[in-house]
């Protein structure tokens, strides 16, 4: 938090205004009815005003380290007296000090400057109240206006949250041009058709089904994953192979539902878009001493220009396997040689949230 | 009337078999080819100049608007597509038509009514103004961010990632883009490039030079007011007092 009033430019102006008018006042009053020199007035009036305009800035600093507590206020209350009377004692002795020595030939000055102390500490001692209160004030709206934007922060970031698993979801590129395919397979070969629409009808029960915490055999999952295979192998033929290489022992192991589903269509994205040769995407799964190892991997063209995906895909597997397994678990990619491949570890006992 | 001349250029086996199919019904058309990339497709078009094309978007090698971008020979287009927000504006305003798959064969006859409609009127008429030059238009307008760029150099089509760009300089219409490998003419405007350049990555240094800042070796002072860039390649790049003050909020210094 700043300091309310050295933060900004114009509240140092103001205050300032503020003081040199207090001084102008005092001036006239001493000058006017106690008929002092002008010398004596100036140097009086100036020097006790913005000494204290000076330490009254240093008032904040109590105020913002010492927070008002509810439970003992008078805690704080004492903190602000003793730093109160610490900062007003300072100022009467260095005013009062340097005067006397500055005007000591002015007798009737210094009569009335000795005379002066009692009062001087009760104005200072109000003065530093109000501005202590001010502070208080200023030092409230300002949590309160934090709090507000901390509000906003985590209100945007639930709702990317939000987006970004819904983004997750089915691709509605996928949805229209597999029916647009099964459309065209209706003239040329309807029974492959009727499987096409079956299949795209178990993917898609299975993906509504997805939900971020729940778990599922690897075998269903991967059923479920050679759906989707299928249904893309319409579209692109030849030009989209797959081979999944799965560990008898891995069959059973659960996975989170749809959590291979991304890595599959960034493969399709990133390999089979942009390709004209055939293009091979490999799932490989085996099991070592209780933690499952799975690898989606693909060849892609490294010298073709392509689209930098928004990398949503596998930010949100990432995400899902942490929420999932804590640290537990872990995902890493890695990209060379043409060959684009990411690696799930998914240990053997897990949590659920 | 003339027999129509039609190319199909999509990437999907079923779309073309179904595009194919439909097409049987019309015997003004004439199907003379079907390429499943963009590249054959572009060479294809200005080959063999048919008067109207289906032409997917997403497709491997050159988009559907990249493979627009640098056509010689200008046919009627119509555009098949899954799902484009951003395009069905272009293609509702100046595109004969747009299918959205997948597609009726009545709302494909409805298509080719329209094409039909559209080649009689010209015929009559003899403007050979395609609605093309409106679709690339419409293109650039875009506020989509570029990631690669489609260039035409001595017949041959290059692909240029945008991170390959080292910098861009006018020349009158054109835009002259140097890279490591050599530089390309493109007829396109500065302010579209520095629209739809990543903008943490280009900077209009200069009211004719857009740099890349990942190239930049170091800047040095030129004449009494102004400075140069000098970049990885070696090339000297002009900075203009306002190119100054964008690279200093950019670079941080």
């Amino acid at each position: 938090m700043s300091h309310p009033i050295t933060g900004n430019r114009r509240s140092v102006l103001i205050y300032s205004i503020v003081w040199l008018i207090t001084s102008a006042l005092q001036g006239f009053m001493y000058w006017y009815f106690l008929h002092f020199p002008l010398p004596v007035v100036i140097t009086d009036a100036l020097f006790s005003n913005l000494l204290f305009g000076f330490m009254g800035l240093l008032a904040w600093y109590p105020t913002r380290y010492i927070p008002f507590h509810r439970q003992s206020p008078l805690y704080s209350i004492l903190a602000h007296v003793v730093a109160g009377l610490m900062v007003l004692s300072i100022w009467v002795l260095l005013t009062m000090g340097i005067l006397d020595i500055l005007f000591s030939n002015q007798s009737d000055y210094i009569e009335f400057l000795d005379g002066s102390l009692a009062w001087r500490a009760i104005l200072g001692g109000l003065i530093y109240l109000v501005l202590v209160l001010i502070y208080y004030l200023v030092s409230n709206n300002q949590k309160l206006q934090e709090r507000a934007q901390q509000e906003e922060r985590l209100k945007n970031l639930v709702r990317d949250t939000e987006l970004n698993m819904l983004k997750s979801q089915i691709n509605p590129h996928f949805l229209f041009n597999s029916l647009n395919s099964i459309a065209s397979l209706t003239m040329s070969n309807p029974d492959e058709a009727r499987d096409m629409i079956i299949r795209l009808s178990d993917f898609l029960r299975y993906s509504l089904k997805h939900r971020e915490n729940e778990f599922v055999p690897l075998n269903e999952e991967m059923g479920r994953m050679k759906d989707y295979l299928a249904i893309e192998k319409i579209r692109f033929g030849e030009k989209l192979q797959y081979v999944f290489n799965i560990n008898g022992e891995c069959e059973d192991f659960p996975v989170p539902t749809m959590i291979f589903q991304p890595l599959f269509e960034n493969a399709i994205r990133h390999s089979v878009y942009e390709s004209v040769a055939p293009v091979t995407i490999r799932f490989d799964c085996n099991s070592d001493n209780g933690f499952m190892k799975a690898v989606v991997s693909n060849d892609y063209d490294p010298q073709m220009p392509t689209k930098k995906g928004t990398g949503v895909g596998l930010q949100n597997v990432m995400q899902r396997i942490e929420l999932s397994y804590q640290d537990k678990g872990s995902v890493q990619w890695r990209s060379d040689d043409g060959v684009f491949a990411v690696t799930i570890i998914f240990p053997p006992i897990f949590t659920k949230r | 009337m003339n027999i129509i001349k039609t190319i199909i250029v999509e990437d999907e086996k079923p779309a073309r078999d179904l595009i194919r199919t439909y097409l049987e019904g019309f015997s003004k058309l004439e199907l003379i080819g079907e390429y499943d990339n963009g590249f054959d497709g572009l060479k294809a078009i200005n080959e063999l100049k048919p008067d109207a094309i289906f032409l997917d978007v997403q497709m491997p090698k050159l988009t559907g608007f990249e493979l627009l971008e640098v056509l010689d020979h200008l046919p009627e287009v119509i555009f098949t597509t899954a799902y484009d927000q951003y395009a069905i504006h272009a293609f509702e305003q100046n595109a004969v038509d747009y299918l959205l798959k997948p597609f009726s064969k009545e709302r494909f006859g409805e298509a080719i009514g329209k094409l039909e409609l559209r080649i009689e009127s010209h015929v009559e008429s003899k403007n050979t103004e395609t609605g093309i030059d409106r679709i690339r238009q419409h293109l650039a307008d875009r506020d989509e961010k570029l990631h690669r760029v489609v260039i035409k150099k001595s017949g041959k089509i290059h692909v240029i990632s945008t991170g390959d760009i080292n910098f861009l300089e006018a020349q009158d219409d054109y835009v002259m883009i140097y890279t490591d490998e050599g530089k390309y003419l493109k007829q396109q405007t500065m302010k579209y490039f520095e629209n739809h350049l990543d903008p943490q990555q280009f900077v209009r240094v200069h009211r004719s030079y857009i740099a890349n800042i990942t190239c930049i070796e170091r800047i040095e002072p030129y004449e009494k007011t102004n400075f140069i860039l000098i970049l990885k390649d070696g090339n000297k790049v002009p900075v203009s007092r306002n190119g100054m003050q964008v690279l200093k909020e950019n670079l941080d210094f």
